[in-house]
């Protein structure tokens, strides 16, 4: 029996500018569920709403309407204090631009949400040794975000969210700001991970990555238009499917198919 | 029409860096305000009618050249910050096809506009002020009021040719800055320098070990004229210390808490510690520079303060009764004519003479062996140089009202800034046993209370004749000495100077140098010396805290740009709004109050080698002092926190 883990209700988001401006509609109504152990893909262009849907979903944002429950618990209707400490908990990040704080030597960085969690130094150590293992960046630990490469980066920044052992990993574009080798080995780490049972859900609009994942949801417009899921498909066979539903969705053509 | 493009795009830089630039025009125009009125006050026609002009004319022009070199330095300074964060903007104007010689034009026209802005609005404002300034001067010195209204062409000239070459410098500079770089560095000027910075031991022990030079002989000065000397020495240790300390040390700090994994890895440590690492690195220097600026301010008001405040005091020390006759190369004849004189002198004019002092007195400079005493015979100043007051038992007992007996080889010892171990005097061959030190002493002189002093009562003339004769190897016999008669008196004080006349022609008559001092006449001399000190603490005080004011407002405009993104990471990361809050202000108070904190315990230090200087101006009332120093502080301290609230609010602006 699979769990539902990330249950997002008909969300919707307006903006109003603050000098009553015209009112943007970022997103319509969206409504999705995301399983235990699932490895997800939010693909759409610039300007479909898929970065609101995440910072949301991250409660970095509130919605005009609707819910987003993370393991049964509402985000949207928590104070920003419980917000924190649940973000530091439960959701572990992946930014496009890798967000080290270049203050910190990576091993810092990586430890940050621990630290900012009041653990003691001792658990806290124990717990960076075989995230960094996994992530090969053991041997750069000592470094800082200036001296290493961009890959190396985001895979401190994998780490980071892989140190709190969080419930969700939430990317937004995490290949954006890498050259293709890296992205590459990239995607193989969160196929990695999304093996050993943790939930991924990414927001981007490669098909590369989608092409990667378990299952992958189109939204245009604010609205989730279309998904498809890999079953049993080969990664190019996946990134064939995904490319043709773009073609199709950009022509207009199908719609919840 | 082309010249005009120019002039537009620069007016438009200009309106576009508002936030930077209205400030530092500001104090542009207060800087050149300041001057001007120095400049004008010492060459005022309306300072000749006090007393003691030159003196005062001197002080006025030294207090001119240091805000034209502290003002040049101050201009410098601010402006290599603003170029650094519009290296960006001319990148861009670089990369949009301007060449760098275009980029000098807008540079040069943008000068001009600044420079004409400045000087002329300064100046103006300035020779308005002027009037004020007189006033408040002529209130200080002499509590006169003068009347009229004057310009000073030569000091308009002399302040315009400094401060356009002021802007012609920073112009050169900043040409030069820009002509240097490419125009990706340009673009990414402000982005360079993230480098982690080192550990810097060596530098941290040099400041350990000139800041506790320093302060060590600041506290271990005991002699008032060495003191001058070793103000001066000990102040360059503190600022060499400060600023080593500030760079090398407090990184060298915070690196080894961070090395402590217990302390490092708690919430509010962690992020304290790194943050502050490289804050200190960007902001040491300038850090150190308002703990320095800090401490002058402090410095500079209290003493004048204390000292303008003081006068009174000062008055009392170096004129101990209000009429002070002194006269050398007398004999024992010539002391009864005196006396006589003078009496019949002030019966006439009706002055019934109180707390008189007289004694006759052998004054000896000497050179001081522990106990052994030899003439001084070289004029160069030496540490051990002592001043010693040779008097008969007899004039002392008639001054205390005692009836102390001592016998031939007895004497008592009154010292002052100076001490004798043991129990025994040399005087070359000449042995003197103490029989007695004095606590107090009620014979008194003019001198400054600055110098080593030693009063020696010996039992009589005799005594102090062996003294000289074996003090001084090739005569047998002293034939002269001094005689010191001072007095108080009530009742009508308008004739000070026909009495001051007729004391001298008499005296005049039987020996040839009397020396006659009056307080009251001395007085307006001392004001106008404190007060145009006064005058000019204030002016620089105000100068200084103009200045600090400023590059706390920059740093905390340029720490805000570079913070911004650091604090919407942790949010991300699970900072809550409130807990970085915190944090930002914890950073920020941390930097904002370790030059005050700094400043004061360098002024704490400093007390008392302040004290021992001021002894020279004949201030020793240390209570006074005391008290000034606490209330500029105290104000300062107040001052400085209003500036922090202000560009805290700035900065809070910048990064959410």
């Amino acid at each position: 029996m699979t769990h539902v883990l990330l249950e997002v209700n008909s969300l919707k988001k307006i903006y109003t500018t603050r000098f009553g401006g015209n009112p943007v509609q970022a997103l319509a109504s969206v409504s999705f569920s995301v399983e235990q152990g699932e490895y997800i893909a939010i693909m759409g262009e610039s300007g479909s709403g898929k970065t609101t849907l995440l910072n949301i979903i991250a409660g970095f944002d509130k919605p005009t309407s609707g819910k987003v429950l993370l393991n049964g618990r509402e985000i949207t209707s928590m104070n920003e204090k419980e917000i924190s400490s649940f973000r530091r908990n439960n959701i572990g990040f992946v930014f496009q631009d890798y967000n080290l704080l270049d203050t910190f030597s990576i091993q810092d960085n990586i430890l940050l949400p621990l630290v900012l969690a009041g653990r003691p130094y001792t658990e806290v150590f124990e717990r960076l040794k075989p995230v960094a293992e996994k992530l090969r960046i053991s041997d750069i630990l000592s470094k800082y975000p200036y001296e290493v490469s961009g890959g190396q980066k985001q895979r401190a920044a994998i780490a980071r969210a892989l140190i709190t052992k969080p419930q969700i990993i939430l990317a937004d574009e995490p290949t954006g700001a890498l050259d293709s080798r890296s992205s590459e080995e990239l995607l193989k780490l969160f196929a990695e991970i999304n093996n050993e049972g943790q939930t991924i859900l990414a927001v981007t609009h490669s098909i590369k990555v989608a092409s990667h994942a378990k299952r992958v949801l189109f939204i245009k417009d604010g609205e989730i238009f279309h998904q498809i899921y890999k079953g049993s498909m080969s990664n190019d066979e996946m990134y064939q499917k995904i490319s043709d539903t773009l073609t199709m969705i950009a022509t207009g053509g199908i719609r919840n198919g | 029409m082309v010249k005009f493009f120019y002039i537009k795009i620069a007016i438009n830089n200009l309106k576009r860096n508002a936030q930077a630039y209205v400030p530092y025009i500001l104090a542009c125009i207060g800087a050149v305000m300041m001057f001007y009125n120095m400049c004008f006050l010492s060459n005022t026609e309306d300072i000749g009618h006090l007393s003691d002009s030159q003196t005062l004319r001197r002080i006025l022009r030294f207090g001119a050249g240091v805000i034209g070199i502290f003002s040049i330095i101050f201009i410098f300074y601010v402006n290599s910050f603003l170029i650094k964060r519009r290296k960006k903007e001319f990148g861009l104007f670089n990369i949009l096809g301007m060449e760098k010689r275009h980029i000098a034009m807008i540079m040069f026209f943008e000068m001009v506009i600044i420079g004409l802005i400045c000087i002329a609005s300064g100046i103006l404002s300035g020779i308005i002020l002027s009037k004020l300034m007189t006033l408040l001067l002529f209130k200080i010195v002499s509590f006169k009021v003068v009347f009229g209204f004057e310009i000073s062409p030569s000091s308009i000239l002399v302040t315009t040719l400094l401060f356009s070459g002021i802007f012609i410098l920073n112009l050169i500079y900043n040409m030069f800055s820009v002509h240097l770089s490419k125009p990706i560095e340009l673009l990414k000027a402000s982005n360079v320098g993230e480098k982690e910075p080192k550990t810097k031991w060596l530098l941290t022990i040099i400041g350990i070990v000139c800041l506790g030079i320093g302060y060590y002989t600041a506290l271990t000065t005991e002699k008032p004229l060495a003191a001058i000397n070793i103000f001066f020495v000990a102040v360059i240790l503190v600022m060499i210390g400060t600023y080593c300390l500030f760079t090398a040390g407090s990184i060298t700090i915070l690196k080894t808490l961070r090395k402590n994994k217990n302390y490092y890895y708690k919430p509010h440590h962690f992020i304290w510690i790194s943050n502050m690492i490289y804050r200190m690195k960007q902001n040491a220097v300038g850090l150190a520079n308002i703990c320095i600026l800090s401490t002058a301010v402090i410095v500079v008001l209290s003493t004048t303060i204390s000292l303008y405040t003081g006068v009174e005091d000062v008055l009392k020390t170096r004129y101990p009764q209000e009429i002070i006759i002194t006269s050398d190369n007398i004999n024992l004849e010539n002391v009864k004519k005196i006396d006589n004189t003078i009496m019949q002198q002030l019966r006439k004019f009706n002055i019934v003479p109180k707390n008189m002092v007289k004694y006759k007195y052998l004054e000896l400079a000497l050179i001081q062996d522990k106990t052994h005493f030899r003439i001084k015979k070289q004029n160069f100043f030496d540490k051990n140089t002592a001043i010693a007051f040779v008097v008969p038992l007899e004039d002392y007992n008639n001054i205390e009202k005692k009836v102390i007996k001592l016998s031939d080889n007895e004497v008592l010892l009154y010292t002052i800034n100076a001490n004798i171990p043991g129990n025994i005097i040399n005087f070359n061959s000449f042995k003197l046993s103490i029989k007695k030190r004095l606590t107090s002493n009620s014979l008194t002189n003019s001198l400054t209370p600055a110098i080593s002093c030693f009063w020696i009562i010996v039992k009589d003339i005799e005594t102090m004749k062996k003294i000289f004769c074996s003090l001084n190897s090739n005569k047998n016999d002293m034939v002269q000495f001094s005689y010191y008669y001072g007095f108080d008196f009530n009742g009508n004080k308008d004739n000070l100077m026909d009495i001051y006349t007729a004391l001298k022609n008499s005296l005049n008559k039987i020996v040839n140098d009397a020396t006659i001092e009056v307080r009251e006449m001395a007085r307006e001399g001392f004001y106008s010396i404190y007060g145009g000190l006064l005058f000019i603490g204030l002016f620089l005080g105000l100068l200084f805290i103009m200045a600090t004011v400023l590059i706390i407002y920059y740093k905390q405009i340029e720490e805000g740009f570079d913070d911004r993104h650091r604090y919407e990471i942790l949010q991300k990361v699970g900072m809550t709004r409130q807990e970085i809050k915190k944090s930002i202000q914890s950073q920020v108070l941390s930097i904002f109050f370790l030059p005050l904190f700094s400043a004061i315990v360098h002024i704490a230090f400093a007390f008392k080698i302040i004290v021992k200087m001021l002894q020279v101006f004949n201030l020793t009332n240390i209570p006074l002092f005391a008290l000034c120093t606490c209330a500029v502080i105290l104000v300062f301290a107040i001052f400085y926190t209003g500036v922090y609230a202000l560009t805290a609010k700035t900065y809070y602006k910048i990064v959410s």
